[in-house]
């Protein structure tokens, strides 16, 4: 009972930590996507950048330096403002990447009947590649999400209480070992696999209008 | 140049196109050189030439899909200079006058058929939804399609889908029609749904620039024929001369190349 206790108390601030990362990462992606879009060689070497460097160090690295690392003046971050932070800006190089891909996906035809309609680019952008794109991001956005569910166990580390982090001190006082890890590890497959079937009942819906 | 231009145009109105020594290329590779064409109001220019003479090129440089390196394009008095930066708005105005259907259709596959022949209108024209749906319908009925307008442009036949694309277009009133080889991603029986509806348009006055292999099509419907090689107009004039009598021999090449397929 205690156990499941400890878990409950982790079990939001996993939800929150994933939520919120998704969210950061998802808005910070979009001008990384500009960016790696730009013809501006300059522009595009900086997000090119930004994007191997966010990659190219592991999350927990990223979460420390947040943590650890930054004081700006006075102002240090929470755990939990680093840990969203961390994962945040880490989700935003590999969203940027999935949505750079999808935004390639739209066959050429679609910007040129756009522009030989005349649409403004703000009309291509929200109409007819935007649409397109959101559905051919779908598999690979879900995807991520649910290793970022997982991922933001990370964030225990630093000393986020969430699942992970509120089971090995339950481990740690109880002494009861490798039981409660079971249980965290249940809560996560019952977090995930609701999300790949929404996942996929969309991704099948959307193609069943569209289908050949 | 200019005084040319005026002889071989009879009309005295003034041509819904004007090309002017337009010449584009791809790095080294020169797809144009010194291209000029008119076409009067009301007529239907068929263009033919073997693969990669650079016909889809023109197409698309007078509607500033691709940016030609030099020349001029005038399009129902709407003017657009390769040497000067081009407004929007003149841009806007231009691709407003010249409607252009693709091989490939390039319907929005997210929407139904309906819409994508209404939100053009929308929002190109301004119109309202009401406004846009009832100019869509009877576009749809005239091309033999109001009963697809729920389905999305997928589950429609190649030929249903050109002729989406076509009522798409003309939804927008365009004073020309450009056509890129309308029928070639098409089965020639499917392809004749497609030639048929645009026979029709030329009856009714529009004003058109098709290229194609559709031989039947230059010849029978076509009031001027333009031959295209290497980057440049060869040969123009009267279809039914040009196909009976070639004058240029890369011409006769082409036209047994096609003939005796
Ligand atoms: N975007 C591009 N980049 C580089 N070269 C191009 C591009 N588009 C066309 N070309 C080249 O321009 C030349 C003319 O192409 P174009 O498509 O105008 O020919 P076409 O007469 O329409 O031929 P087809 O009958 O095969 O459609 C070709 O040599 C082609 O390789
Ligand atoms: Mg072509």
């Amino acid at each position: 009972m205690e156990m499941l206790k400890a878990i409950a108390i982790g079990l939001p601030l996993t939800v929150l930590v994933t939520i919120l990362a998704l969210m950061i990462g998802t808005v910070v992606a979009l001008p990384i996507v500009a960016g790696l879009r730009s013809r501006n060689r300059l522009i595009w070497l900086m997000s090119r950048g930004l994007v191997d460097l966010l990659r190219g160090i592991p999350p927990v690295v990223w979460l420390f330096m947040l943590y650890y690392g930054i004081s700006i003046g006075a102002v240090r971050l929470s755990a939990l403002q680093a840990g969203v932070l961390g994962l945040g800006v880490v989700a935003a190089a590999y969203l940027a990447e999935i949505f750079r891909g999808a935004i390639s996906a739209v066959p050429k035809g679609q910007w040129e009947a756009s522009s030989a309609l005349g649409f403004h680019r703000a009309t291509v952008w929200t109409r007819i590649v935007g649409p397109q794109t959101a559905r051919a991001a779908i598999p690979a956005y879900t995807t991520f999400a649910i290793g970022l569910l997982k991922d933001s166990s990370i964030a225990s580390t630093i000393g986020v209480s969430e699942i992970v982090f509120m089971s090995s001190q339950y481990a740690r006082q109880s002494g009861s070992g490798i039981l409660v890890f079971f249980v965290a590890a249940g809560i996560y497959i019952l977090l995930s696999v609701p999300l790949g079937l929404l996942s996929r009942h969309l991704d099948v819906k959307m193609r069943k209008a569209v289908a050949r | 140049m200019e005084q040319l231009m005026i002889e071989l145009n009879p009309q005295t109105t003034q041509p819904v196109v004007q090309v002017k020594n337009l010449a584009k290329a791809y790095g080294s590779n020169v797809v144009l050189r010194d291209v000029s064409l008119s076409v009067a109001e009301g007529s239907v220019t068929a263009m033919i030439g073997p693969s990669g003479a650079g016909k889809s090129t023109v197409l698309r440089c007078m509607n500033l899909l691709e940016q030609p390196d030099s020349g001029e394009i005038v399009i129902d008095g709407h003017c657009i200079n390769a040497g000067k930066k081009t407004s929007p708005k003149s841009l806007a105005a231009l691709r407003r006058s010249a409607g252009m259907v693709f091989q490939h259709f390039n319907l929005f596959p997210h929407m139904t058929v309906l819409r994508n022949v209404s939100l053009p209108q929308e929002r190109v024209l301004g119109c309202s939804r009401e406004q846009a749906n009832e100019k869509s319908m009877e576009l749809l009925k005239r091309m033999g399609l109001a009963d697809k307008a729920d389905q999305y442009p997928s589950r429609c036949s190649g030929g249903q889908q050109q002729r989406i694309a076509i009522a798409r277009a003309l939804a927008l009133g365009p004073r020309v029609m450009l056509f890129d080889e309308p029928t070639s991603a098409l089965d020639p029986e499917v392809g004749v749904e497609v030639l048929e509806v645009m026979k029709e348009l030329a009856s009714t006055g529009m004003t058109m620039v098709v290229v194609t292999h559709e031989m039947a099509f230059a010849e029978n419907v076509a009031d001027e024929l333009v031959v295209m090689a290497d980057g440049g107009i060869i040969e123009k004039g009267h279809p039914g001369q040009i196909l009976k009598d070639p004058q240029h021999e890369r011409t006769r090449r082409f036209l047994r190349a096609v003939l005796e397929r």
